[in-house]
């Protein structure tokens, strides 16, 4: 029971959160000086063509009415179009999302299969010159920006020769293989600081718990290091780790739209970078809104989650003691 | 332990090599090439070159238009180009800039405002039906009916009328030197007007014009596909079998498919990138001088109050280094122009207007008398050479006694400031459309005319006469004096002022691609010659 008023309380709050976000991004995408009307008609248009576009686009209505127009919209399934394609932003998502929920779910796979085993690694070893190594190694894949390394990528990949080709996507149900070999390097650039994050973060989780008294004990009683893990390790980690997993998938959100941009992915995030550009409303609005709702969610099931993992943290409103 | 370190260590000297190692090769004084291998021609295909591959070209930005696909609401120099694959004009230009047969086979002049046009009788648009002078009349007629930004370009139009099956008239109320030159830029596109009357074509979805190519797919701000259009007389003889136009932002990408051979042919916008390829192998970077031509703005309205007063603007016009900004920004591959673009018949010489001289003396003591000056200069960071230009500016106006601050913005608050009114901005830094005729830009100076520079610059009615006489006076001698006349005024007025003339950097493969382009263009259609193209 405690539980599941746990849940519907962290439910309502991520719901309360959802509309406050909806009326910041509504009214910020609106306070952002030029607008797609005069980008759109350019400088040489004349009064009349601008009020004929105004007018066509809902954009006179005072902006209380446009903001409840598009959040009834939003609720019945009707994000509205696209000023400059004039398609309904569903099927301007619908073309776009795949391809970036697939270098985000890709990248979020080796960062895992790579990220927690080096943590793990470098906090059972953690003496000694591999564990400084593993630091400096982790420190650098943290701190180097995206747009930097894609950049590097991008220049040393077109100039080796390595085979690989910069910026020829296609999409899954043209030619898979292609689909896939053009997200290699931006699933790789995406993942160094993903996997630098997790290991780290791994790395301290763990060496946490291998201070606690229960390990200890176990030490004295003379258990093996990979029972050790298994045991007693693993289950006490998992919390934050999950919880550092559950904050990578909002810097992959920002991450995308560089790698995108960069490699010419046409996916959530380039066009974002694009629609924002052009002040084309609609695509912005449900573009952030959703980035909201995938952040949201994401952090609730980690909470979910981890609190499943570890009772402990229910009593305590998610600090441990 | 010591393995991972040693791997360490050997990764970062191979990166470090790569690096030094590629960068090594390219000399830091690479530019743009604009050496002609024949008469008006950067590059020209060889006929032995292999035909028939898809010709992949990557640019920087897509058409994004109120009116969709329809040429005639086409606003920029992109969405000419795009939709001017095509459709077809009446006329066009040859690559000495000159008015030159297209739709029109030929025309007669019968009196200084009369217009014959004979119609090509093998004009067959891309669903099969062939142009007829209906046609021709009816295009002209929408555009003057459901005026566009192209419309005021076309002049003082009497009357349109078919004068016979392959014959059209125009008539003008009073002469109008550009004419001809502004029939010849897609806007004024003749359109199945048979079909998109009866609701058959929406224009603004579907391109159906006489055009060498045919749009089979378009995802906006993606990739756009064209077939050849096989009603088209080149249709036969076209060197590529497909063309695919990608939309790529990131300007060091574009470089790096044409180092790798995944693009054929890419617009790259920087010098500094024909240095970053210099030692690539297969590739070719060169210049195309182009009549368009940045100005900077000086708000004389809303701007520092000091603007108001013309010495102080004209001392600020004549502190500008038009060929430091050249050197600078453009690697010394364009020139200082006035108000009529340099190069066109007729322009008047940017060396002769009166801040040529460069009295930096007679200007600091005009800013000195006021107690010296703060002003920002805002750019916009889609076009990354005006804060080149703007830095460069900087510095020459420091010299006299401005300070600049310098605002880097995205378009659309650049617009807001610059166009908004009231107009929030002291300086400004943009770009003009050139066009082919020396007098088409002319009317960006009459604010009551060009409306978006009403917010920021008074006039004159001296210069507003001037404009007038340009349109109205034939090309030859009297012409060019009206100009020279223009471009003096203005330029003592400093309201607009004209800088350089803004080139483009093109790049292709040869191992892949031998194009036709031609050193000057009007209307940013570097794609002009795109039947010439053979893609292997």
């Amino acid at each position: 029971m405690a539980v599941a008023l746990w849940s519907l309380r962290r439910i309502g709050a991520a719901l309360l959160t959802l509309v406050v976000v909806s009326v910041l991004i509504f009214t910020s995408v609106r306070l952002m000086p030029g607008d797609y009307i005069d980008l759109v008609l350019g400088p040489l248009a004349t009064e009349a063509q601008r009020a004929q576009a105004v007018a066509e686009s809902g954009l006179d209505d005072p902006v209380v009415t446009q903001y409840f127009h598009w959040l009834f919209g939003v609720l019945t399934g009707d994000l509205g179009y696209s000023f400059v394609s004039n398609v309904s932003v569903s099927e301007e998502f619908a073309a776009r999302l795949p391809v970036t929920a697939t270098i985000a779910l890709l990248t979020i796979i080796v960062t895992l299969l790579v990220g927690i085993p080096l943590g793990f690694l470098a906090a059972l070893r953690s003496e000694g010159s591999a564990g400084a190594v593993g630091r400096i190694v982790s420190a650098l894949g943290i701190s180097i920006p995206e747009f930097l390394l894609a950049g590097v990528v991008v220049f040393l990949v077109s100039t080796l020769g390595l085979g690989v080709s910069v910026g020829r996507f296609a999409p899954f149900a043209v030619d898979p293989a292609r689909f896939f070999g053009s997200l290699v390097l931006p699933v790789t650039v995406l993942a160094v600081g993903c996997v630098a994050v997790v290991a780290r973060n791994t790395r301290d989780a763990v060496m946490n718990v291998l201070v606690e008294p229960h390990v200890q004990a176990a030490v004295a009683r003379g258990e093996t290091p990979w029972f050790i893990v298994r045991h007693h390790v693993l289950r006490n980690a998992a919390a934050p780790i999950l919880t550092i997993v559950g904050a990578l998938v909002a810097v992959l959100l920002g991450g995308t739209v560089i790698v995108e941009f960069v490699f010419n992915i046409p996916g959530m995030g380039s066009y974002l970078q694009t629609a924002l550009g052009r002040r084309d409303y609609a695509i912005v609005q449900s573009a952030v809104l959703l980035a909201a709702i995938v952040f949201i969610v994401a952090s609730l099931l980690v909470d979910l989650i981890a609190n499943a993992l570890d009772p402990r943290l229910r009593l305590t409103g998610g600090s441990r003691r | 332990m010591h393995t991972a370190a040693r791997a360490g260590v050997a990764f970062t000297a191979v990166a470090v090599l790569a690096l030094t190692g590629c960068a090594a090769g390219a000399s830091p004084d690479t530019e743009p090439t604009q050496d002609e291998v024949a008469p008006g021609f950067l590059a020209v295909s060889d006929d032995a070159f292999d035909s028939g591959g898809d010709l992949i070209v990557q640019v920087d930005y897509d058409t994004a238009e109120a009116s969709g696909l329809d040429p005639q609401g086409a606003a920029t120099a992109r969405s000419w180009m795009l939709e001017g694959l095509s459709y077809e004009t009446l006329t066009t230009i040859d690559e000495n800039l000159d008015v030159a047969p297209s739709l029109a086979t030929s025309w007669e002049t019968p009196s200084d405002t009369e217009y014959v046009f004979t119609l090509a009788d093998d004009a067959v648009f891309s669903n099969g039906r062939a142009m007829t002078a209906a046609d021709v009349v009816g295009s002209l007629q929408r555009l003057l009916d459901t005026p566009t930004t192209w419309t005021g370009q076309l002049g003082p139009i009497a009357s349109i009328e078919a004068t016979g099956d392959l014959e059209v008239t125009v008539t003008l109320s009073e002469p109008y030197a550009p004419f001809l030159a502004a029939l010849a830029n897609t806007p004024a596109a003749v359109l199945p007007m048979a079909e998109i009357e009866s609701g058959e074509i929406d224009i603004t979805t579907e391109m159906v014009g006489t055009g060498p190519l045919v749009a089979t797919a378009h995802r906006q701000d993606e990739e756009w596909t064209f077939e050849p259009n096989e009603h088209h007389p080149d249709a036969a003889s076209l060197g590529f079998s497909s063309l695919t136009i990608d939309i790529v932002g990131d300007e060091a990408t574009r470089a790096a498919a044409l180092r790798d051979g995944s693009a054929d042919f890419a617009v790259l916008n920087s010098i500094d990138s024909a240095e970053l390829l210099a030692n690539a192998k297969d590739v070719t970077v060169v210049g195309q001088r182009n009549t368009d031509f940045h100005y900077l703005m000086i708000n004389s309205l809303t701007g520092d109050e000091a603007l108001q007063d013309q010495d102080v603007r004209f001392a600020i016009n004549s502190a500008i280094d038009r060929d430091a900004i050249n050197e600078l920004a453009f690697g010394g591959s364009t020139s200082a122009t006035g108000v009529t673009p340099a190069g066109l018949p007729d322009a008047c010489v940017a060396e002769d207007l009166p801040s040529a001289a460069r009295d930096v003396a007679a200007a600091k003591a005009v800013i000195d008398e006021i107690g010296g000056l703060e002003l920002d200069l805002v750019v916009y960071t889609d076009e990354p050479v005006l804060a080149q230009i703007a830095q460069v500016m900087q510095q020459n106006l420091a010299e006299i006694g401005v300070t600049v601050e310098i605002q880097q913005v995205d378009y659309a608050t650049y617009s807001a400031a610059v166009y908004g009114s009231p107009a929030d901005f002291d300086l400004a830094l943009s770009w003009f459309a050139g066009y082919a005729d020396p007098a088409m830009v002319t009317t960006w100076w009459n604010p009551e005319v060009a409306g978006f520079s009403a917010v920021f610059m008074k006039g004159s009615d001296e210069l507003d006469g001037l404009i007038a006489d340009g349109y109205a006076t034939a090309p030859g001698a009297d012409r060019a004096a009206v100009f020279e006349k223009l471009c003096a005024v203005a330029d003592e007025q400093s309201e607009m002022v004209p800088l350089v003339l803004r080139p483009s950097t093109i790049g292709w493969n040869t191992a892949s691609l031998s194009p036709t382009l031609s050193s000057d263009e009007g209307y940013g259609n570097f794609l002009r010659y795109i039947t010439q193209f053979r893609a292997s």
